[in-house]
């Protein structure tokens, strides 16, 4: 079983470097079959290691191994340590399940592109750092595959890139991102004071009488989470990381890095549950985010942006409920959003794909009737997202939503900010589905799909996701990227069923060994959850058809709120503000004031005395013999002077 | 058999080197100055004959011996030079040849 869980660790990224080191010596399409084939082996090793661990009793799954110690310190050992339990395996199944998926549609989705085997380097090594993520069994590791997940995902936003706006978006997605990794590794720092060491779990028992260093060292955690999944303060970097493929936002940005910071509270509960101030710090952000984020996605008019959004939003409600202490509830939404937000993507991707790069939801219109499949798998994604039952967001969000029941009033505020979530989940979700999808298609639509070819000279002119020659298909595209495409859909209509928290919850029971929840919602509370947050999506989905679809009511329009909106709560400006601004001023300031004069000058100044001395020397080297000689007269006339009068 | 006192001897060193180098500073030509290098370097040998005698020791002898072959040598490099210059259809006079000024 270990050996399986360590191929699929290594079966990524065996596929990264070899399609690195064969280079141009593979065909493209063969570099993406054996990217695709290397997380389709990782799969079925994160099969087999579940099927292995199933066959164990609860208690005994839980099974570490190192094969490498590399840093010796006293008694401080760090190796190359994973850990397989439940948590690991269902984040396996999860990476390297929707991973194979999503790798298998960017065949069809990158046929042609010019850097398609550096696409699909960069894919396989993503699926590898965030296996080795999941898979770590100590913080090094973790932090490792938490680094380099960051770094796949800034070669993947950046990919094409001679965008500048794609090179801008990673570079914002990194520094954010590496402002997280630095409060997780000082976090790491006090848990190596403290306990000497940082493998799984004996590291996060910090113990009694610490209390500020739990709450230091949860800080340090959460910050980590939080720039990873794109939460309130550091989420401005998810939306422009949209510059990326569209594939690569289906696997990266909604499906699995983003569920990192996830992942990571489940993983270290114990330090958060000695830290309840700032468990509950980390659901108030993620509340804050999902009503942010919905309100944000509200007046977005780019379709990927608007699913960026929601991701966002939804990963707040995994936050929501990770804080709340339902950590199986929050893996479970988060393996199920996984499901629904992937084919919202790439549902997305196939209508992008087919308008050449078009990503802007007002040149859009019709395209359903031109692209029946997509249009049913962009609905049950949407039916999924809000929740609708029996789609699969139903069974997951409403637990969420109930746990933050009978918690006080700290978390009837965080309930009745979910279901508010849910609202705007609904009328953002089929706002999108209703102006791109139902009606007649659009005149741009029409000019895409519906004449047999058009003049390439329009492909520039539309220069957003596929300005790079990829030959445009016909209708809903290539086979490999259908198939995910409804593999997805048939998950998300029926992924949620695994796990029905009134009767059946294996979820809940796979996770307990790992993490206990805190609390577990009673019957009622579910089912009062279930009632608000089913009413008030389809509430939302009403409004949505009201104002986009039979346009019986004028979309409102207040000046004040859409420009907040469309600023996005004008967090850039205010971080542009804060830190970018301080800090050229600051660069200005010691250029003007420290390097120009010293540095600099003393370099400079250097040269200018040598170059002065020079000059004044120069005027003694007359050429004239003789005045050569009678210096040397002079001097040993003075020297013998001086000999004689010392002694 | 003695001579005269050993400061006799100096007082004409003296005079040898001090022509010499006078000859060396208001001289232009350089055969002259070559001239006035040697009276120079027979002024000191003098003196360290001088010397010798006058301690008794032989190796002042020796010196004015190396002496002298190093200005055997000086003489031939310089006489070489002033050839060359005068090859070159250059003036012989010190003061124009001046090209290694700063």
């Amino acid at each position: 079983m270990i050996v399986a869980a360590w191929i699929c660790l290594v079966a990524p990224l065996a596929g990264a470097l070899l399609i690195t080191l064969l280079g141009t010596g593979i065909s493209r399409r063969a570099a993406a079959y054996v990217s695709t084939a290397s997380v389709l082996g990782a799969f079925a090793a994160a099969v087999v290691v579940f099927a292995k661990l199933l066959s164990e009793s609860p208690h005994a799954r839980s099974h570490p191994s190192t094969v490498w110690e590399w840093l010796n310190a006293g008694s401080f050992h760090v190796g190359l340590r994973i850990l397989v339990d439940p948590l690991s395996v269902m984040m396996m199944l999860i990476v390297s399940g929707v991973g194979f998926l999503i790798v298998a549609y960017s065949i069809g989705y990158m046929d042609g592109d010019d850097e398609e085997r550096r696409y699909f380097a960069y894919m396989a090594l993503f699926v590898f750092s965030m296996l080795a993520l999941v898979q770590a069994g100590n913080l090094v590791i973790l932090l490792v595959g938490w680094g380099l997940v960051g770094l796949s995902s800034y070669l993947l936003i950046g990919f094409w890139h001679e965008r500048p706006a794609a090179i801008a978006a990673a570079k914002k997605a990194f520094v954010m991102n590496a402002i997280g990794d630095a409060t997780m590794a000082l976090a790491f720092f006090v848990l190596i004071q403290h306990r000497q060491t940082l493998n799984f779990p004996d590291a996060f028992a910090v113990g009694p009488g610490h209390g500020w260093l739990v709450n230091l060292v949860a800080l340090g955690l959460l910050g980590g989470a939080v720039a990873k999944s794109a939460q309130l303060p550091l989420q401005t970097w998810l939306p422009d990381a949209m510059e990326g493929p569209t594939p690569v936002s289906a696997l990266i940005h909604a499906a699995t890095m983003v569920t990192a910071g996830v992942y990571l509270i489940v993983r270290t509960h114990a330090v958060f549950e000695q830290a309840p101030r700032v468990q509950e710090l980390a659901a108030g952000l993620g509340a804050g985010t999902l009503l942010m984020a919905g309100l944000i996605a509200l007046v977005q008019t780019d379709i990927k942006r608007v699913i960026a959004y929601s991701t966002m939003s939804q990963i707040g409600y995994m936050f929501l409920g990770a804080g709340l202490g339902a950590y199986a509830n929050a893996e479970f939404h988060l393996m199920t959003h996984a499901f629904f937000k992937a084919l919202l993507f790439m549902a997305a991707g196939i209508v992008i794909h087919a308008l050449a790069g078009e990503q802007d939801i007002r040149k859009m219109g019709g395209v359903g009737r031109l692209m029946p499949v997509t249009r049913i798998a962009f609905l049950i994604g949407s039916l999924s997202l809000v929740g609708i039952p029996p789609f699969a967001g139903f069974f997951s969000k409403d637990s969420i939503i109930a746990s933050a029941l009978g918690r006080g009033w700290y978390g009837d505020i965080l309930f009745v900010v979910a279901l508010i979530g849910t609202f705007l989940t609904g009328l953002y979700a089929f706002r999108l589905f209703f102006i791109v999808f139902p009606g007649e298609p659009s005149p741009f639509v029409q000019e895409h799909l519906m004449r047999g070819s058009h003049a390439s000279g329009l492909e520039g002119a539309h220069a957003a996701d596929h300005s790079h020659g990829v030959h445009e298909h016909k209708g809903e595209g290539p086979f490999s990227m259908t198939a995910p495409v409804l593999v997805l859909a048939v998950l998300a209509v029926i992924g949620g069923w695994i796990q029905f928290a009134p009767l059946w919850h294996p979820v809940s029971d796979w996770l307990q060994p790992v993490a206990r929840p805190l609390a577990e919602p009673t019957n009622t509370q579910e089912a009062l959850a279930s009632l608000f947050a089913f009413l008030l999506g389809l509430a939302g989905i009403g409004v949505a058809w009201m104002l986009y679809s039979s346009r019986r009511w004028q979309v409102p329009r207040y000046a004040f709120a859409a420009r907040l909106l469309e600023h996005k709560f004008y967090f850039d400006e205010l971080y542009d503000l804060a830190f970018y601004r301080p800090a050229v001023a600051c660069a200005r300031l010691l250029q003007r004031g420290f390097e120009a004069p010293l540095v600099q000058g003393s370099v400079g100044g250097v040269g200018w005395a040598v170059r002065e001395l020079g000059l004044g020397t120069r005027r003694l080297q007359t050429g004239l013999v003789r005045t050569y000689a009678l210096a040397i007269a002079a001097s040993l006339v003075v020297i013998m002077v001086v000999f004689v009068a010392v002694r | 058999m003695r001579g005269p006192e050993v400061v006799w001897y100096l007082a004409v060193a003296a005079f040898l080197f001090a022509t010499g180098a006078l000859g060396v500073l208001l001289r232009r030509s350089p055969l002259i100055v070559l001239l006035s290098l040697e009276i120079m370097l027979n002024g000191a040998n003098l003196a360290l004959i001088a010397f010798a005698r006058h301690t008794g020791n032989a190796s002042g002898q020796i010196f004015a011996l190396a002496v002298m072959a190093v200005a055997a040598s000086e003489v031939v490099v310089g006489l070489g030079l002033i050839v060359a210059i005068s090859r070159k259809r250059l003036d012989l006079d010190v003061d124009k040849l001046s090209f290694l000024r700063g």
